[in-house]
């Protein structure tokens, strides 16, 4: 790095200097004013870096939010405007190429087998088809109607994502001119309530505390009352753990609401599976699945979905906006076959 | 449990390393923590100069593998609860110049395991040659010293590019001495996170600033550790709200446990 530290009357000569020294590139890491009234300048260039080193991990590529926002816009209006003609090209159903894609997903080995099973079974020559109709043996999808909700219960460990979720219900609700009221279940949570009520301010929603179920159950029932939707945000907990879905259980019990399980796509595959599980347990019916667009494997995904609890929604994006999708079958069969996506 | 393994380092010579390096083994002693203070400048070994102390230990026969960690470490007493081992060469043998990467890493595979610590500190040496790096890129943290040298800065930075080309996203954590004071410290700070920032694309951390303090260079030449010397003058207290930031990051303070 080239160092050079300008001294000039005022800033706009100290700039100028800094320019034709070092050229249009140079970048000002520190200014102040100088003891004689002028200002100091201190002004850095350097080359850009070489390539790493093939062992290390690509450096992070940090830019402005705005720039990142912009660029994630841009792809994801081009895969949504690409000719369907980049669909892959259709290949023959065989067991042992299925089974490796679902190993490469990392698919729980049990739900792997009865998948091929079913897939022979289906005597589809269609690899694609063949897979589908197998995971539609084993998974119902079930899109939240909004127009309809009363109360949605978001349960889920941490990190699942439960308050943008509720964020995003938020939002479609919205879209179909719902009243919503966003209530936060979580009041210890550093932030939880702070971040809920921005969710609410910027969706023009309103926000509530309830700390405890019969709370809870006043506000819902006022809530419907005025055919508002309710979308409650709790604490992450392990569902896994008897005592801590205890604690859990009275507020799913309340008249007019819904628990949604809420898992991260992230998860290794098996303890995707076992959550899903554990909050079946707990009175979900519904599951969202979130982060699909982050997960290269989907093995998570396929287990949580597999475990009788029917399938709502996936989310892609970390934008409040980008949506709820409702995947069926054949795009999970999609997801799981196309070799591009889990080779990234 | 595994040590916690933190690197200092700076880059260009004369930063004050050494000293915050044997200070910081004696504010974390003091927070109960079981310190083994390294010195990895192989060349020119000297922090037992600084801690006054004759043995330094036996890093070379550590490294060469004739002599196993607990007997090449010595056990240096800056008075109650200010105990640690010490690992380091003789001071101006000169035996390791040169020593390179292996041994570098010889060294780190040594004390990475060694559970009877809680910390192992790792005084770099100056430079940033592929064994400084391999160190500071090894360790769980790596604090970088900076001082009001404009040299220094240029130092830090190349030490900043270097370390993440090894580590891909991890930059150092940035230490500011002998700064007239924390506002001076920050403006230190924020030329290199700018300059971070904007060749590198990322922003290094600010820990703080170590004021400079004209005991410091008395304790110095007393050969006597500062924080025993004084352990109330700017410096040693800045030090020490050092150790305690380090430390609360292996050591969860019970009124964090319920916050989510």
């Amino acid at each position: 790095m080239q160092l050079r530290t300008f001294l000039a009357r005022d800033m706009k000569e100290a700039l100028g200097h800094v320019r034709a020294d070092m050229g249009p590139n140079a970048v000002i890491i520190a200014s102040e004013k100088s003891k004689g009234g002028g200002v100091m300048v201190r002004a850095a260039l350097d080359e850009p870096d070489a390539p790493v080193q093939p062992d290390a991990p690509a450096p992070v590529e940090s830019a402005p939010v705005a720039d990142f926002e912009m660029h994630y816009r841009d792809g994801l209006m081009r895969r949504l405007r690409a000719a369907p003609t980049d669909a892959p090209a259709r290949t023959r159903f065989d067991r042992t190429e299925l089974l490796s894609a679902l190993h490469r997903h990392r698919a729980p080995d049990s739900i792997a087998h009865a998948l091929a099973e079913d897939a022979a079974k289906a005597q589809l020559t269609d690899m694609t088809l063949a897979l589908a109709s197998a995971i539609d043996k084993h998974m119902t999808s079930a899109p939240i109607d909004l127009t309809a909700a009363t109360a949605l219960l978001l349960v889920g460990p941490n990190g699942a994502g439960k308050s943008a979720v509720a964020a995003k219900l938020a939002a479609h609700a919205k879209l179909r001119d719902r009243r919503v009221t966003l209530v936060a279940a979580d009041s210890a949570g550093a932030g939880a309530v702070a971040r809920l009520e921005t969710f609410a301010k910027h969706l023009d929603a309103g926000m509530a505390v309830a700390e405890a179920a019969p709370e809870l159950q006043t506000l819902v029932a006022d809530c419907v009352s005025k055919k508002t939707l309710v979308v409650i945000d709790t604490a992450g907990f392990d569902p896994r753990d008897a005592r801590a879905r205890n604690a859990f259980s009275a507020l799913g019990q309340i008249a007019h609401v819904e628990t949604l399980a809420v898992v991260s796509a992230l998860n290794d595959a098996e303890e995707a599976g076992e959550i899903a599980v554990a909050l079946k347990t707990l009175g979900a019916r519904r599951l969202i699945v979130t982060g699909v667009d982050l997960a290269r494997r989907a093995g998570a995904l396929l287990s949580a979905a597999m475990q009788d609890l029917a399938l709502a929604h996936i989310t892609r994006s970390p934008f409040v906006a980008g949506g709820l999708e409702t995947p069926t079958s054949l795009s999970i069969a999609r997801l799981l076959l196309d070799e591009n996506r889990s080779r990234q | 449990m595994t040590p916690r393994i933190t690197a200092i380092g700076s880059g260009k010579g004369g930063t004050g390393k050494t000293l915050i390096a044997v200070s910081l083994a004696q504010a974390l002693a003091h927070n109960k923590e079981r310190v083994l203070l390294c010195d990895a400048d192989l060349g020119l070994s000297n922090a037992s100069v600084h801690l006054g102390v004759k043995d330094g230990g036996d890093v070379a026969g550590l490294i060469a593998g004739k002599t196993a960690l607990r007997n090449a470490v010595v056990g240096v007493s800056c008075g109650p609860r200010h105990s640690f081992d010490l690992l380091a060469a003789p001071p101006g043998a000169g035996t390791f110049a040169n020593a390179g990467e292996a041994a570098a890493l010889t060294l780190i595979a040594a004390v990475e395991g060694a559970r009877q610590y809680d910390r192992v500190l790792i005084d770099l040496g100056a430079g940033v040659d592929a064994a400084v790096m391999s160190l500071a890129a090894r360790a769980d943290d790596t604090l970088l010293v900076l001082t009001p040298d404009p040299a220094s800065l240029t130092d830090a930075y190349a030490f900043t590019k270097l370390m993440l080309r090894r580590t891909g996203a991890r930059a150092p954590q940035v230490l500011v001495n002998m700064a007239l004071n924390g506002t001076e410290g920050r403006r230190i700070a924020d030329t290199l996170l700018q300059a971070a920032q904007s060749f590198l694309r990322i922003v290094p951390d600010y820990v703080g600033c170590i004021p400079f303090d004209a005991r410091v260079p008395d304790a110095v030449r007393r050969q006597s550790p500062l924080l025993s010397a004084y352990p109330q003058t700017p410096a040693s207290l800045a030090i020490e709200t050092l150790a305690r930031k380090l430390h609360s990051a292996i050591d969860v303070p019970q009124s964090a446990i319920g916050l989510r």
